[in-house]
C-alpha cells in the first residue's frame, strides 16, 4: 500500500477516517462491477435463474457484453478519485498575474536562448577569419593552414578528457565520483 | 441587509480593521514605486465621501437591494455579482499593475523592458522607412526594388507594434471583456486569431460543404468577420430563415482586421431559381450595392439604411422559394473594389439592371473586385412563404413543383430462360 502525503495524513487524521484498514486505491474490477450492478439491477436475478437450466459459463459471456470501453472507465476511475487533485481553478486577477508570470518566463527564456546562439556564432566567426587569416596572410601560399588542417593522426596517442564523456552545459548533480577506480 | 453581506460582516469587518491598520503605509510604498499618479488618485478617494454612499451609490459597490432597485430605475444596472461587490467593498482597490506581489512585480519589470526595447525597434524602423522613402529611385535600386523593399518594412513594422503590445495582462483583459480598441494594431490581431480559432472555420465549412464556393464564386478566402442579423436575431452561417423574417433587409457587422478604409461591394445572390424548361437552376441577385465604406472601426452596415441614389444598386428582393423546390442557397459576398477607389455608380447601375442571370463572376471580372468575406443563409417553403410571394408580386405563387417520375423500364424477367 502506498503510504499517504503528509497533508491527506492528517486531514484522515481530523476526520478520523482509519487509514491503515482500507487500501487506498479500491481494485478497479470492484468499481467496475458495482457499476454494473447499479446500472442493471434485473439482469443479475435473470441470470441466476437462467443458470440452473445452462450448461454454458453465463458470466463469462456477461463479461463480453458489458464491459464497455475499458479506456474511459479507467480515465473515469483515475478522474474522480478522491486522491487526484482537484483542477487549479484562479480567480480573474489571479489567472492574469499567472499569465503574466508565465509570458515573462517565457520571454526571459528566449532571450537566453538568443543570446546562447549569438554566441557561438561569433566564436565560429571568429574561429572562421581567423583560418582565412592563417591561409590568406600568413605569406607562405597558405601552407601553414593546410598544415594544420591535416587530420591523420590526431586523437591517435593520447585523447582529450574533455571529450571521454557526453558534453554537457553544467556539472553533474553529484560532483566527483571518488570512489571511482579503473577496472 | 443581503444574505451574503449578513454572512460576510464578522469576515469584512475583521478584514478592514486589517486594512486599516496594516495595509496604507504598505500600500504607499508599493504604489510610489510604480507610478506617479497614485497619489492624486488616493487623494480623489478621500474627498468622495462628502456625499453619502446612500444618496449616490456606486454601482460596482453596492450591495443592499434597496439601493440596487434605486440604480435599476436610474437606468443603472450594478456590475458583477452582489457578492463581488460585498467583496469589493472592503478591499483596498489597488489596480491591477500595482499589486504586491513580488514574483509578478519582476515579471511585469522583465516585460516593461522588453516592451520597451520594441518601441525603440519601432521608432527605429519607421525612420528607416521614411528615408527609403524620401530616396530617389535610381539610387534605391529601381521601381520595383524600392517597393518590395517597403512592402517588407511596413510588413516587419506592424509585427513589431503587435509583439510590443501582446505581452501586456490588461490588453489581455481589455480584449476578453470585448472593450478592446479596434483601431489598435494589438487589438485587431488578437480578434482576428479568435475568429479564425472557430468562426471561420465554421463559415469556410458552411459555403465548402453547400457548395457555394464553386458553384457562385471560383474561390474564395475569407479576412472579414461577417455576422448576418434578421431584425435582432443573428443568422449562423447555413441556417434556415423563415420568409417573413427575410422581407426586411438584413444588418450587417463586417469586422475588418486591417488598419484603414475599404470600399466593398455586397452581393446577395441565390443559385437555386429553379427552371422548369431547362430542367435547371438559374441564378438571382436579391441585392447589389457597391462603394460600402468599412473599416475596422466603423463595422455596422445595414441594407436598408444604405443610400438609394449612390449605393445600392439593385435593391433587395425577398427570398422565395417555391412549393416543392429544393432550398435556396441565399449568399452573401463581400467584395473588396481594387484600390479602395469607388466604382462609376451611375454606368454601374446603367449597366446591372436584369436581377436574373446575373453572374456573380461577371461582376468580379468587370470591376476588378476580390471577394474577401461571405455569409450564407437558406430559405425554404414554409407557411408563410405565400404570403410573402403576394406581397412581392411573384408571379407562379398558386404553382406546386412536383418531381417528374422517372419513365419504368421495360419489364425484363428476373431469371430468364438461360438461367432456368
Amino acid at each position: 500500500m502506498r503510504p499517504l502525503s503528509p497533508v491527506l495524513a492528517s486531514l484522515a487524521n481530523v476526520f478520523r477516517i482509519p487509514i491503515s484498514q482500507t487500501p487506498t486505491r479500491p481494485a478497479i474490477t470492484r468499481i467496475t462491477n458495482e457499476a454494473l450492478k447499479s446500472s442493471s439491477p434485473t439482469t443479475a436475478a435473470a441470470i441466476s435463474s437462467a443458470r440452473t437450466f445452462s450448461t454454458t459459463n453465463a458470466l463469462l459471456k456477461r463479461k463480453e457484453a458489458n464491459k464497455g470501453n475499458q479506456k474511459i472507465t479507467l480515465i473515469r476511475y483515475f478522474l474522480y478519485h478522491p486522491l487526484t487533485p482537484r483542477p487549479l481553478r484562479f480567480s480573474r486577477t489571479r489567472y492574469l498575474r499567472h499569465w503574466t508570470i508565465h509570458r515573462a518566463w517565457n520571454l526571459y527564456q528566449a532571450n537566453q536562448r538568443r543570446k546562447n546562439e549569438l554566441e557561438l556564432q561569433r566564436q565560429w566567426q571568429a574561429m572562421q577569419s581567423a583560418c582565412e587569416e592563417l591561409r590568406v596572410g600568413a605569406g607562405d601560399g597558405g601552407k601553414l593552414f593546410r598544415k594544420s588542417m591535416i587530420k591523420t593522426g590526431v586523437f591517435k596517442d593520447l585523447f582529450p578528457i574533455e571529450y571521454g564523456r557526453l558534453q554537457t552545459e553544467g556539472p553533474s548533480a553529484e560532483g566527483w565520483n571518488h570512489e571511482w577506480k579503473r577496472s | 441587509m443581503a444574505h451574503c453581506e449578513r454572512a460576510s460582516k464578522p469576515l469584512l469587518q475583521c478584514l478592514q480593521k486589517s486594512y486599516t491598520k496594516g495595509l496604507p503605509g504598505l500600500q504607499l510604498q508599493s504604489t510610489r514605486a510604480f507610478q506617479s499618479t497614485a497619489r492624486a488618485r488616493e487623494e480623489a478617494q478621500a474627498e468622495a465621501p462628502s456625499v453619502p454612499f446612500h444618496k449616490a451609490p456606486d454601482p460596482s459597490l453596492v450591495s443592499s437591494p434597496r439601493l440596487e432597485r434605486r440604480l435599476l430605475r436610474q437606468g443603472i444596472s450594478p456590475i458583477g455579482s452582489r457578492r463581488r461587490r460585498v467583496a469589493l467593498q472592503g478591499s483596498p482597490n489597488i489596480p491591477f499593475e500595482q499589486l504586491p506581489y513580488q514574483c509578478f512585480q519582476e515579471a511585469r519589470k522583465v516585460l516593461l523592458a522588453d516592451r520597451d526595447e520594441k518601441v525603440r525597434d519601432i521608432t527605429a524602423m519607421s525612420e528607416k522607412i521614411a528615408r527609403l522613402q524620401a530616396l530617389p529611385t535610381a539610387e534605391a535600386g529601381g521601381e520595383q526594388v524600392k517597393k518590395s523593399k517597403l512592402r517588407a518594412m511596413e510588413i516587419h513594422l506592424e509585427h513589431l507594434k503587435i509583439l510590443a503590445d501582446s505581452n501586456d495582462p490588461l490588453v489581455k483583459k481589455k480584449f476578453e471583456d470585448g472593450q478592446g480598441d479596434m483601431s489598435k494594431p494589438i487589438y485587431r490581431f488578437l480578434a482576428d486569431r479568435k475568429w479564425r480559432e472557430y468562426r471561420r472555420k465554421i463559415l469556410v465549412q458552411r459555403i465548402t460543404q453547400m457548395n457555394v464556393i464553386p458553384d457562385i464564386l471560383p474561390h474564395c478566402d475569407p479576412s472579414v468577420d461577417t455576422k448576418l442579423y434578421f431584425g435582432r436575431s443573428q443568422v449562423q452561417p447555413g441556417e434556415f430563415v423563415n420568409s417573413m423574417t427575410s422581407t426586411t433587409p438584413p444588418k450587417m457587422d463586417v469586422q475588418l482586421f486591417e488598419g484603414g478604409e475599404r470600399l466593398v461591394t455586397i452581393a446577395v445572390v441565390d443559385p437555386d431559381v429553379p427552371n422548369v424548361e431547362t430542367d435547371g437552376f438559374d441564378f438571382k441577385t436579391h441585392f447589389l450595392a457597391v462603394n460600402v465604406p468599412i473599416s475596422a472601426t466603423s463595422t455596422k452596415v445595414d441594407l436598408a439604411q444604405l443610400s438609394a441614389d449612390s449605393q445600392v444598386v439593385l435593391p433587395w428582393l425577398p427570398p422565395v422559394a417555391q412549393k416543392g423546390s429544393p432550398y435556396h442557397r441565399l449568399s452573401l459576398f463581400i467584395l473588396e473594389q481594387k484600390d479602395a477607389k469607388p466604382l462609376d455608380f451611375a454606368a454601374v447601375k446603367a449597366k446591372e439592371t436584369e436581377r436574373d442571370n446575373l453572374l456573380l463572376r461577371t461582376l468580379q471580372a468587370r470591376y476588378h473586385l476580390k471577394a474577401i468575406g461571405a455569409h450564407l443563409f437558406r430559405t425554404e417553403w414554409d407557411e408563410s412563404m405565400y404570403e410573402v410571394m403576394k406581397q412581392i408580386g411573384y408571379n407562379d405563387a398558386d404553382m406546386e413543383l412536383r418531381r417528374k417520375k422517372p419513365e419504368r423500364l421495360p419489364y425484363k424477367r428476373r431469371n430468364p430462360s438461360t438461367m432456368r
